[in-house]
């Protein structure tokens, strides 16, 4: 019988096919950054050379639950409790990092309708008013932004 | 009005037309030059590939001295086209980890699989096993440089006896029956990755990927024809007129489809007046009328039509010259239309607000990495490259068995 034999071109393709994918592969284990695959399909080194780059703005929730632990307390009991504080109060100003007596702004019922005026297109669940029909942009005379389920 | 406000409005207000969303109004398209060139080069590649495949699969033989010259046009062009994709992004340091992260589901990275596909396993092996048999042999004949690398392009196969090049042509005739649904994946998948977007109505559309391969097919076959007429006005050589009159009559036909595919689009939107009609029907007649109604429609499709149209019918009674000269003004046409084309596709899908109320205005730059001096340096290079390999592979001091034009003397 006589054995199978690969056509010389043949071979020399697959052989240089074969070193092609070989080097790839050796490539890929030498150049993929070492943080890739660390959070997810992208570089993790990216993460915190894009913090270094970038003035944060927002100093977030945990940082103002430093000092004012019950307010926070409060808040997670509510329906407010996915909204961060900076959302109503404006961003933390240097001024009250420093001196904490120096008071945030208090918001206005304003900041209260972006999410709570009556809109089409707003969830039909959501709690909505029409404000001149309401009372008008004085809601914290009765309700309590941080315990909204709270019935005036 | 403040100060600062007339300054704004100034800035802003020449910018755009109609009702646009505020976060639209200073935008600018955030595609430019590049990502027009893209679609255009890749189609270039597929067009002249299924050119050169007329000749092996579906034997014509009229066409057989344009067969290598086209495959070679195709290689050229591939090299370069995802030279726009990798300009557009920036940071070259970092473009060599598109390949060592490939991405799987994103369709954007898949063109990474379909270009390599396309260029490893297609066409370069389609080019090899077609070229073998004359490496090998001007391997052992011409000196220096040159032979050497031919000799290195051989990988150490010496082998030329009549049984191994009749694999040889085998193997290629596959790589080429493989190489015909690779081609439309290709230019498809382009059409696809334009189609897919369904919140933009000049894009999202089923038919987007078969529009652009027909129009792929138009503007492949016109670059070999003019690749074809300006190598032979190079060499000073006579043009083969049967040839150029298949290759004609082929553009022909691919026109014929191409722009009947692309009105019934346009007639199917007009007839069940698509929400995104109006905004597309102020396009055409407005912001994009040079691009699209005189440069696509009438330039690249119309004047071609009806000339290749009447040289089928009327072709014994038109001499020559006359014959060439239409042919080559044909194929310029077509090529600038086909061009006109990816940029009303890919502009024109940015320049109206989401609202389909109202449009944004747009400045080509000179200069700058969307500008179109870049755009036409990078539509220059497979030009230059394609010289180079006409020079090493279908140079007229060599004896070849392959099909080639201007085929050399024996003696």
């Amino acid at each position: 019988m006589r054995c199978f034999q690969m056509p010389p071109q043949v071979f020399r393709v697959v052989l240089l096919i074969f070193a092609i994918g070989v080097s790839y592969l050796v490539a890929r284990t030498l150049l993929t950054p070492a943080s890739f695959h660390e959070y997810g399909f992208y570089r993790g080194a990216a993460l915190a050379e894009h913090t270094t780059r970038h003035e944060p703005v927002f100093a977030g929730k945990l940082a103002c639950g430093v000092r004012h632990p019950d307010v926070l307390k409060t808040l997670a009991k509510g329906g407010h409790k996915n909204l961060s504080c900076e959302a109503c109060h404006g961003v933390v100003s240097p001024q009250h990092l420093t001196d904490p007596t120096s008071n945030m702004d208090k918001p206005s019922g304003a900041i209260c309708l972006r999410c709570h005026e009556a809109s089409p297109s707003r969830p039909a669940g959501f709690r909505q008013i029409v404000v001149k029909d309401h009372y008008a942009e004085k809601c914290i005379e009765c309700h309590l932004p941080h315990e909204p389920n709270e019935v005036p | 009005m403040s100060l600062q406000l007339t300054a704004i409005l100034a800035e802003v207000a020449p910018h755009f037309d109609g009702y646009v969303y505020p976060n639209e109004s200073g935008s600018h398209p955030l595609w430019g030059v590049l990502i027009v060139l893209y679609p255009y080069i890749t189609g270039l590649v597929a067009g002249a590939f299924i050119m050169a495949s007329l000749v092996r699969v579906f034997r014509v033989k009229a066409l057989e001295p344009v067969y290598r010259l086209s495959l070679l046009t195709a290689l050229a062009f591939l090299l370069c086209a995802t030279l726009p994709l990798l300009l557009h992004l920036g940071h070259p340091e970092r473009s060599y980890q598109i390949m060592i992260t490939p991405h799987l589901t994103s369709p954007m990275a898949i063109f990474g699989f379909v270009y390599a596909w396309y260029l490893m396993a297609v066409l370069l092996l389609e080019l090899w096993f077609d070229y073998r048999g004359d490496l090998v042999n001007w391997g052992r004949t011409e000196p220096g440089l040159r032979g050497f690398i031919y000799r290195l392009l051989t990988v150490g196969v010496s082998d030329v006896s009549p049984a191994a090049i009749a694999l040889d042509h085998k193997l290629s005739w596959i790589i080429s029956i493989l190489g015909i649904p690779s081609a439309f994946l290709l230019h498809g998948y382009v059409g696809f990755i334009f189609g897919s977007i369904k919140a933009n109505p000049w894009w999202g559309n089923a038919i987007m990927p078969i529009i652009f391969i027909l129009s792929a097919m138009v503007s492949g076959i016109a670059l070999c024809v003019f690749v074809y007429m300006v190598l032979s006005w190079r060499r000073r050589r006579a043009l083969d007129m049967r040839c150029l009159d298949v290759m004609g009559m082929y553009l022909f036909y691919a026109l014929v489809i191409d722009a009947a595919i692309e009105a019934l689009d346009w007639i199917h939107r007009a007839y069940s007046a698509e929400e995104g009609f109006h905004v597309m029907e102020y396009m055409a007649q407005q912001r994009l009328f040079y691009t699209l109604s005189i440069g696509q429609l009438l330039m690249g499709t119309l004047i071609p039509l009806l000339t290749l149209g009447s040289l089928q019918v009327a072709r014994k009674f038109v001499s020559d010259a006359i014959r060439t000269r239409l042919y080559f003004t044909c194929a310029i046409f077509v090529l600038l239309g086909v061009l006109a084309m990816r940029w009303n596709v890919v502009m024109g899908g940015q320049f109206f607000s989401k609202s389909l109320r109202g449009v944004m205005s747009y400045k080509l730059e000179f200069a700058g990495a969307e500008g179109w001096f870049l755009g036409l340096m990078l539509l220059s290079l497979p030009f230059i490259i394609l010289t180079v390999l006409i020079k090493l592979f279908l140079s007229q001091s060599l004896l070849t068995s392959g099909h080639v034009p201007h085929r050399p003397d024996p003696t």
